[in-house]
């Protein structure tokens, strides 16, 4: 297993030594890798401009209203939710935070299912019933994941990428207060995808969290455990238009997939 | 004449190569790394199975913490920027008494940056307390401990981060610290050395040892190496497709490939194995945008702190809501010999009489330092016979300056090489001496 990344690795060393043999070495070693490189001769090209200002081009008409839900949510991750994942992480052992993290992913599979089934995926369905099979019994109603160790890759569908798989456009960007970046078709797939969760009822839990909002905090901090992102840590003045720009992108990946 | 000189390089070449041997230096076939291609090295960085063993995020007894530094910034910064009017740094602390590293990151990165990171988890590992700094060019830097906001002089920028750490070491006074080091990778290796430097005058930390990785050598060389990389001949891209275009299309083409979206820290490696991989002339241009991205933040940020009108009109009201995409645009446009031109030399020439532009350069760059580095016997630079940020004869001063002190690796690009198991232990041998 470990072994594995060595062969691609060695076969790439070889083919690539051969393209890099035959270059110039200082007489300090120096081997000057940006001779190597084909230039436009003028120096002159704006590609880099042309292409960052493309990436700027994103519907926004409601831009005043998301820039100041984003620092809404901002203020909102270091004031009060970054301190409950830390008291989160504080109080419970890794084991009981994984097997939340799992139980709820294995929730949320209902949701992908339905989505992979809208979108005649047939092999990806297979697979995800196969998830939710094999997590909510071996598994003991999802806590574990022994799928993922069979080989079965989580999939991650919604409807508003069902919606984008059947051609709606995007429509405008949208920044939601505390649920972050989205666009307006995939606030309607929010929506409908809660609905489903609501309506499949699986294993009783959304029922029984109407009850006890408790369940939804913890969904709701388990989610923000699970998600790596920090504001300010792409580290610029221009963080907002950056996060618009990959979040529509990812999005197209999603849709793509 | 040819012939003659020819023999002399020849010659050079071999008493170097015969030198180096001697100093246990790695040669391209024991080294093992398995990526020759430079561009490629510094995007996919090492392979899974060839990175040292790292300790997991959650073992590590680590919280961010932040200082106000500049009191005044709160009130003259505008509305907007209230997240950076604080600078927030990572300590990660040992249990009992320990050395301390301070690490400084490079260009425009983030306390938090991935190789910032990356060393951090290596070094608690190893037992050591960390300190990981932002550069004194990323934005939150420049708003929240910068006193000039015009991040390129080293020996200025030394000194405001040589302010942020002794404001670290007051703000942990029941932190057990047992000797101090510094280390820094590209950008920020240069800034250690500054640093260093500054600490033989002012002995807060009396630094025992201090490592360099992959630092530039001549400031101007390297960011005019970075300029030129969004200058290359990039195929695909016509009146209807953008640069950008072309590598989401061959990502997409990817995922599909593989069936499912997996962003793990092998992706990059693995994209570069599969029949999407990027060109040279493709990846440089990626390498350049991201620079160009990081010149673009410093451009906007000192303008704007220091009210100059290049970017942003003096005194425009912005708030929470003003849609900053006119002005990124304008940044956007400015590379780093832009930024020297408009705002770098102008300042350093009211500041100091200067002169000219190769008079700064010689200041900010490791040649000022030539006659330390020589005599100081706690430096280790770590660098790549590859580099892209190097120029020629720059290997050369370092070989001067440091002698055995210079470990020369023969592949690795620009820091691709840091998390590689051989360059790891070079780290911890040297800073546990």
């Amino acid at each position: 297993m470990a072994n594995k990344p060595f062969l691609p690795a060695l076969l790439l060393a070889v083919t690539a030594n051969l393209a890099w043999a035959d270059h110039i070495t200082d007489p300090d070693g120096f081997t000057r890798p940006l001779e190597h490189l084909k230039f436009n001769p003028g120096l002159d090209q704006r590609e880099f401009e042309r292409a960052s200002f493309d990436a700027l081009n994103v519907y926004d008409p409601w831009e005043r209203w998301n820039r100041r839900v984003y620092h809404f949510n901002y203020r909102f991750d270091e004031w009060v939710f970054l301190p409950m994942v830390r008291g989160y992480r504080y109080v419970t052992p890794r084991p009981v935070r994984n097997g939340v993290s799992n139980f709820f992913a294995n929730l949320g599979d209902v949701p992908n299912l339905v989505n992979s089934l809208l979108q005649l995926k047939g092999r990806r369905s297979m697979e995800i019933t196969c998830r939710l099979l094999f997590n909510t019994t071996f598994g003991v109603l999802g806590l574990w994941d022994p799928a993922s160790r069979m080989g079965l890759p989580k999939h991650s569908e919604d409807f508003g990428q069902t919606l984008g798989f059947y051609g709606v456009p995007e429509g405008p960007y949208l920044m939601l207060p505390l649920l972050g970046p989205s666009n307006l078709r995939d606030t309607a797939g929010l929506v409908t995808d809660y609905a489903v969760e609501f309506g499949v009822n699986y294993l009783d839990v959304a029922q029984t969290s109407s009850e006890h909002p408790e369940i939804t905090v913890l969904k709701a901090v388990d989610k923000r455990h699970v998600t790596n992102f920090r504001y300010g840590q792409t580290n610029s003045p221009f963080e907002y238009e950056k996060i618009r720009y990959v979040y529509t992108e990812s999005r197209k990946l999603q849709i793509a997939d | 004449m040819s012939v003659l000189l020819r023999l002399a390089v020849l010659f050079a070449a071999l008493v170097l190569s015969a030198t180096s041997q001697a100093l246990t230096q790695p040669d391209a076939t024991s080294y093992g790394y398995p990526l020759a291609n430079p561009f490629e090295a510094t995007i996919a960085t090492t392979p899974p199975a060839l990175r040292p063993a790292l300790p997991d995020d959650e073992d590590i007894d680590q919280a961010d913490h932040s200082l106000r530094l500049r009191p005044e910034r709160e009130f003259s910064l505008q509305k907007n920027f209230w997240p950076v009017s604080r600078l927030t740094y990572r300590l990660a602390r040992q249990d009992g008494p320990a050395p301390l590293v301070f690490l400084i990151a490079g260009t425009g990165a983030h306390y938090a940056s991935s190789l910032n990171e990356y060393l951090k988890k290596l070094l608690y590992g190893a037992g050591f307390h960390v300190v990981q700094l932002s550069s004194p060019t990323s934005y939150d830097f420049m708003a929240a401990a910068s006193r000039h906001a015009t991040p390129g002089i080293s020996s200025e920028d030394a000194d405001d981060l040589y302010r942020v750490m002794q404001a670290v070491r007051a703000r942990h006074p029941h932190l057990q610290v047992t000797d101090y080091h510094l280390a820094g990778y590209s950008l920020g290796a240069l800034h250690a050395a500054f640093v260093s430097r500054l600490d033989e005058s002012r002995r807060a930390f009396n630094f025992k040892r201090v490592l360099m990785l992959n630092p530039p050598v001549n400031l101007y060389t390297s960011t005019s190496n970075l300029d030129r990389l969004v200058q290359t001949r990039v195929s695909g891209i016509d009146d209807s497709t953008t640069f950008y275009q072309v590598v989401m299309a061959k990502l997409t083409r990817y995922f599909r490939e593989k069936g499912y979206i997996d962003l793990s820290e092998a992706l990059l490696y693995d994209f570069q194995q599969s029949k999407e991989q990027l060109s040279d002339e493709q990846m440089a241009m990626l390498i350049g945008s991201v620079f160009r991205f990081s010149a673009a933040d410093i451009v906007f940020t000192s303008d704007l702190l220091n009210r100059r009108g290049l970017i942003t009109p003096p005194n425009y009201p912005i708030t929470e809501s003003t849609r900053l995409e006119p002005f990124f645009r304008r940044a956007l446009q400015c590379d780093f010999d832009c930024y020297i031109r408009e705002q770098l030399l102008p300042m350093w020439r009211v500041q100091t009489n200067g002169n000219s532009l190769m008079q700064m350069v010689d200041q900010i760059s490791l040649y000022a330092l030539e006659d330390y580095l020589r005599r100081s016997g706690k430096i280790l630079v770590m660098h790549n016979a590859d580099d892209i940020i190097l120029g020629p004869g720059d290997l050369g001063f370092l070989r001067r300056a440091l002698g055995e002190r210079l470990i020369l690796y023969p592949r690795g690009g620009h820091c691709g090489n840091l998390n590689y198991r051989v360059n790891a232990n070079d780290m911890l041998e040297f800073l546990r001496g």
